[in-house]
């Protein structure tokens, strides 16, 4: 069906990391990507939040009217007009309002992403409560928009930021939104590939920035139900691996503390965040059964750079087919054909 | 793996900070909850005495929980409802508590002739099944890391219906034919619990044993002595907890009691689903008490050694899976092993390794972490006209009505940060999000 | 799910049940140089973009910015298996709508089309086709959303009242000549005894939702527009301006084309667009005009209940209607008989006769039911299924009933000489299928009509073979 589609779009603008990237250039891609959507569908609706260094903000909503409408001129289309304007004057003027011992902050992705997620749970909240009048709660909203989020970041994992993001991911899944996250510069972020593989949506990175909207619109403008006929480029390999808690190492077979679930990468007698003490005799006998894993460990080597260093999967749109297409029909040929 | 120690449950743990203010949580929960229950009792047993046919009992009920004010609104009923659901949350611990956070369990359900009784509709049995599927998924959401067996209760044996398993898809595939359980005969408690107990016997002391029970009989007939059983539970340090379809017995009772489980007696069908429900969230983990000493007697805390496994993208090509023997692409690959599973967690069935994802063990981080309550605003000062996590506009009249733990003017302050939010958004930070979106904690 | 299995229908071919937008197949029948001139204009772009279905707008979004044209092969590696039925459907669509150029050799979208979607999007260019705002008039007021409203409801409820209650001895507002002709023209009302009477067709329109019933009579309109030797071009992008226009502002008509000007009128009568005078110089859409574009039925909060429902069905075949508009009265009155009548609603009950003279009037059993469907009251939409499964069997019975006889028009062919004659005749019908009903006793059978030539020449030769 033909059904109207939520869009939050989360960019992130750390200042730091665009004085070396276009930031004017990279907006009016980014805008041309709003407006396709708006474009798209009269009842599409569209949010945007800024992730600024220690703080995070709403740019625009299509639900919440702007006191300023800018005049009008016969030669665009109003909403366009007023969402271009709302976004560009709210960004300038966030920019200016940073504070110069804020700039080196951590950039509030997860504040941004969090209160995306807080916006799609009032529509949700509003649809549910415009199609039923009573607190019937096993009734299928009826106008709930298809939600879906868009992260674009220039930035790199933060790694203190790892327990919200997932929390977040999981609100999303409860949500049915779908993470989609376009990256633009800077080492592969892997919680953000961790976002979209897990809630199913698309993740690329965008190496030519002039190429940026064609990028945006080819992989991320359409909402779930054109998928599954026109595919997106999927992340197919995914680091589930985790990192240890003590140096930060990615690890394959870890320690873990039963009551806080902190991981380490070797035995520890007591747990650095709960201060828990393990009984000696686990650890002997961990120890004891340790001798064969240093050296799988250091055969696998994985560094903390590793995740960078990984060649990228990320499909080149639209030279390279998006692997979600192939994985329907290859496994069946290849039963067919030779079965080992 | 270490043998279960066999020393008093009640005991506080050495080394736990918490313990103090969790007996203080424990207990007023439980007696809020009491008061709570007999407000509620009150309210049920009235209608289900006058009522003639159980059909209407769903109509009586409706509109009894409801009442109106003097204006004849509904709006101070609503708001009460929202309160309620608030002062809960704010009896929860707001520091990071200990739980269980590997869980493993065996719901046993009662197949036995009574079971075909209709005072819930459509019949006792249907609905046990529809409300343990539910819970098998819930269950599983919220406790990634567990493992769930099933166990039923027919013509006076216990019968294995499905064995320990992290996979909900196995558990809701056991229980989903129900011509396969058919209820029949007398149940069989004794051998029941038993057989839940022997199939956690080999257990590692650092994850809980707990057996839930759905009772619907009023007998048990068994071969043996039951207070025995009941003393091996307490000695395996097994939790039993028992939701009774029927009518309170002493023997459930105790077998709940002893073991620090739960017990109660569903009135209704949505009280069914809620007592039940209420043993989904993972339990505050029994500490041991300083007395017994730091030493290694107690060994409720454990150093676990987990694989993270690889993940084999879908266009790899096709190899059979040690748990199915099934030929397919995508999988997982053990670390230590090499050998192909289907899915996580699971341990693994070539090495033994306990085979997880890290957002398995993200799932559970929010049980561990809690967000702070937030505090209701009581006056309207210089705060910021909108929702700090939703943009909505906040109310600008002050509400009449005052209800404790609500914000005359809706507005609810995160203690870190400082910031309003509105009451949707403080449900569904502390319901779903875990996370502050204003100080990201 | 719907969206991968949808079947499209062909080019030209209206299908209701498909969610292809009505005004498609009338556009792809249009010449390619007529729709090159449409294509010029940026909000035509923009509006005949948002009615396309959803894998047609991902298509045309994704050829929009690339300069080159694709090798139809490396878009196609994009569509899934299961998709790819849809896929070549929707490329055939543009293709007929000339959207799409040169296909299937290059995928490219067509240089005019691709141009102005461009300037809709990033603002510029200097057509002026969203409309000039007119220079603020502090003397003369706009008139606001809500009077732009009731303007818009008031206008279109008075056309469809017209129509409900024509031929009841009523004596509703006549909507303007110029709305009569058009629903004369349309075939939606005929001209009975000197007056107009409602056609079957027209009743079966007034189950539509509104904004279906907006766009057929737009549609007629343009139908009109051809044989009235207006410009459809101009026509067309006229509409679509006004569909990208803003509600509470006013335009000015400077701009207009002779053609534009000329519609103001009609449309104004159709309550698309709102005029302080006929003579002035500037006007207003109303929000029939600024949702033409969205698939919402978005007449504006016709008096509230309608918007979400209002219809309870119980299996007793009663009908509470909670409403307080005549016209959804008397709507209803179509096919249930009305009992009681409070302030705030309306009982009836469908009966047998009820639905007969619905069915009699060319409304179907599926058109009301359609119609019970989309209006159920919020509380109904709890129940599975929505409408009782009874009374929409007995509707549909109903009009099984009106279908138990079936005319078909034929010979009977009769007292022939003999019992061999008969049967010799009789079998060569029955071989030629043309045979309706027998009677051997009689020795007749009724032959169709179609075959009557041949049975005659048959019975012609033989007896002429018989004498020779």
């Amino acid at each position: 069906m033909d059904r109207p589609s939520h869009l939050s779009v989360v960019i992130d603008l750390d200042p730091s990391r665009w004085d070396t990237l276009n930031l004017s250039l990279f907006l009016s891609h980014l805008l041309g990507f709003f407006n396709a959507h708006v474009a798209a569908k009269h009842e599409n609706t569209l949010a945007v939040f800024g992730a600024f260094p220690a703080k995070s903000v709403m740019l625009y909503s299509s639900s919440d009217p702007i006191a300023e409408i800018p005049p009008n001129d016969a030669n665009s289309y109003p909403p366009f007009k007023l969402v271009d304007s709302t976004v560009v004057n709210r960004i300038a003027r966030e920019l200016e309002l940073i504070a110069d011992d804020d700039l080196d902050a951590p950039v509030a992705l997860v504040g941004a992403l969090t209160k995306a997620l807080c916006y799609i749970n009032r529509l949700t909240v509003e649809a549910n409560a415009a199609t039923t009048s009573s607190t019937d709660q096993s009734l299928e909203p009826v106008a709930l928009p298809d939600p879906r989020i868009l992260i674009v970041s220039v930035s790199p994992d933060i790694t203190s930021s790892y327990i919200p993001v997932m929390n977040s991911i999981f609100s999303a899944q409860k949500l049915k939104v779908t993470i989609d996250a376009c990256q633009i510069s800077g080492p592969e972020n892997v919680f953000l590939q961790q976002a979209t593989h897990l809630t199913g949506g698309s993740f690329i990175y965008a190496e030519r920035q002039d190429a940026l909207l064609q990028y945006l619109i080819m992989a991320l403008l359409s909402p779930p139900s054109v998928r599954r006929t026109i595919a997106v480029p999927t992340q197919d390999k995914i680091d589930f691996r985790a990192t240890c808690f003590c140096h930060k190492n990615i690890v394959d077979i870890g320690f873990v503390c039963s009551v806080c679930l902190s991981i380490f990468c070797q035995p520890v007698p007591v747990c650095s965040t709960c201060r828990t003490k393990f009984p000696i005799k686990t650890l002997q006998k961990l120890n004891s059964s340790r001798p064969p894993l240093p050296q799988s460990n250091s055969s696998r080597a994985p560094t903390p750079s590793s995740s960078s260093a990984r060649p990228s999967t990320t499909p080149r749109p639209p030279a390279t087919p998006p692997t979600g297409s192939d994985q329907r029909h290859l496994p069946r040929s290849v039963v067919n054909g030779h079965a080992p | 793996m270490a043998p279960p120690k066999h020393d008093d449950f009640m005991d506080m743990a050495s080394d736990s900070d918490n313990s103090f203010d969790e007996g203080l949580q424990r207990k007023g929960k439980g007696k809020s909850k009491s008061t709570d229950k007999r407000k509620k009792d009150q309210n049920k047993r009235k209608p289900k005495d006058v009522q003639a046919y159980t059909w209407e009992a769903s109509y009586t009920r409706s509109w009894e929980a409801v009442r109106e004010d003097e204006a004849g609104s509904l709006q101070h009923a609503v708001e009460d409802y929202v309160a309620r659901g608030r002062r809960k949350r704010l009896q929860d611990p707001s520091t990071a508590i200990r739980r269980t956070i590997i869980r493993h369990l065996v719901l046993v359900l009662d197949l036995s002739a009574s079971m075909l009784d209709r005072d819930m509709r459509p019949t006792r049995f249907s609905l046990t099944l529809q409300y343990a599927r539910e819970f098998v998924l819930e269950w599983f959401d919220q406790n990634p890391l567990g493992q769930m067996g099933v166990v039923g209760m027919r013509a006076g044996v216990g019968e294995r219906i499905g064995s320990m398993t992290g996979n909900p898809q196995d558990v809701l595939k056991a229980i989903s034919d129900r011509h396969k359980l058919e209820p029949s005969g007398d149940t069989s408690l004794q051998n029941a619990v038993e057989m839940a107990r022997n199939s956690m016997n080999h257990l590692p002391t650092h994850s809980s044993r707990e057996i839930v029970i759905i009772f619907g009989s009023l007998t048990t007939v068994d071969p043996g002595n039951i207070h025995e059983t009941l003393e091996e539970c307490i000695k395996s340090k097994i939790r039993i907890s028992m939701v009774a379809l029927a009518a309170e017995m002493k023997i459930c009772r105790d077998l709940c009691v002893k073991t620090g489980g739960q017990f109660g007696v569903a009135l209704n069908e949505g009280h069914f689903k809620d007592l039940l429900f209420e043993l989904v969230p993972p339990p505050a983990q029994r500490s041991l008490s300083r007395a017994a000493g730091a030493g290694a007697t107690t060994t409720s805390a454990n150093l676990m050694l987990m694989g993270f496994p690889t993940r084999l993208p879908g266009a790899s090509p096709p190899s059979l899976c040690v748990c199915h023997s099934d030929l397919k692409s995508d999988g997982f690959l053990c670390p230590r092993c090499l050998a192909k599973v289907c899915d996580v967690p699971t341990d693994c069935d070539i090495c033994g390794l306990m085979i997880v994802s890290s957002p398995h063990l993200a799932r559970s981080y929010h049980h561990l972490f809690p967000v702070k309550p937030y505090v209701a605003v009581e006056s309207l000062d210089e705060s910021s006209p909108t929702c700090c996590g939703c943009a909505r506009p906040f109310p600008t009249v002050v509400s009449q009505t005052v209800t404790e733990g609500v914000s005359p003017i809706g507005r609810y302050r995160c203690p870190d940060c400082r910031q309003d939010f509105c009451s949707d958004c403080d449900v569904f930070i502390h319901d779903v999000l875990h996370c502050c979106p204003a100080c990201g904690k | 799910m719907p969206a991968t299995v949808r079947q499209r229908p062909q080019p030209g071919q209206k299908n209701p049940d498909s969610s292809t937008h009505a005004l498609l197949p009338f556009l792809q029948v249009q010449s390619a140089t007529a729709l090159s001139r449409l294509y010029q204009s940026p909000s035509s772009c923009l509006s005949i973009f948002r009615l396309l279905a959803p894998v047609e707008r991902q298509i045309v979004m994704n050829l929009l910015w690339l300069e080159s044209a694709m090798t139809p092969s490396t878009l196609a590696a994009w569509v899934t298996t299961e998709g790819q039925k849809l896929y070549d459907s929707s490329l055939d669509t543009l293709s007929h709508l000339h959207i799409l150029h040169n296909y299937p050799t290059k995928l490219a979208l067509n240089t005019t089309f691709k141009t102005s979607l461009r300037h809709a999007i990033t603002g510029g260019g200097t057509t002026g086709s969203f409309g000039v705002p007119a220079e603020k008039d502090e003397k003369r007021l706009p008139l606001d959303v809500e009077g732009l409203d009731s303007y818009a409801l008031e206008r279109w409820e008075t056309i469809l009242h017209f129509m409900v209650s024509s031929g009841t001895g009523q004596n509703p507002q006549r909507p303007s000549p110029g709305v009569l002709y058009l629903l004369q023209r349309s075939g939606l009302m005929g001209n009975q005894h000197g007056s107009l009477q409602i056609t079957s067709a027209g009743f079966q329109f007034l189950l539509h939702e509104s904004h279906a019933q907006l766009w057929n009579l737009l549609l007629q309109y343009l139908h009109m527009a051809e044989e009235r030797q207006m410009d459809l071009v101009e026509v067309l992008s006229f509409l679509f301006m006004l569909s990208t226009m803003e509600l509470g502002r006013e335009y000015s008509t400077e701009n207009l084309s002779k053609t534009q000007k000329a519609m103001l009128e009609d449309l104004r009568d159709y309550g698309l667009l709102w005029q302080r005078r006929p003579t002035s110089r500037r006007f207003s859409p109303t929000r029939l005009a600024t949702t033409l574009t969205s698939s919402s039925p978005d007449l504006p909060s016709s008096t509230g209940a309608s918007s979400t429902g209002f219809i309870v069905l119980e299996t007793n075949y009663r009908v509470y209607a909670y409403t307080d508009n005549p016209l959804q009265t008397a709507i209803l009155n179509l096919f249930v008989s009305l009992k009681y009548r409070f302030p705030n609603l309306v009982v009836g009950s469908i009966t047998r006769d009820s639905v007969k003279r619905a069915l009699n009037n060319g409304i179907s059993a599926d058109q009301i039911i359609s119609y019970l469907v989309t209006h159920a009251h919020p509380q109904m939409r709890k129940n599975n299924p929505l409408l009782p499964v009874t009374v929409q069997d007995q509707i549909r019975l109903w009009e099984l009933e009106k279908n138990r006889l079936k005319s078909q028009e034929g010979y009977l062919y009769t007292s022939f000489a003999s019992q061999a004659d008969y049967e010799y005749v009789l079998n060569y019908a029955k071989q030629m299928e043309l045979v309706l009903w027998e009677n051997n006793a009689k020795r007749s059978f009724f032959g169709s009509i179609e075959g009557h030539a041949n049975i005659r020449s048959f019975i012609e030769r033989r007896s002429a073979g018989g004498s020779g």
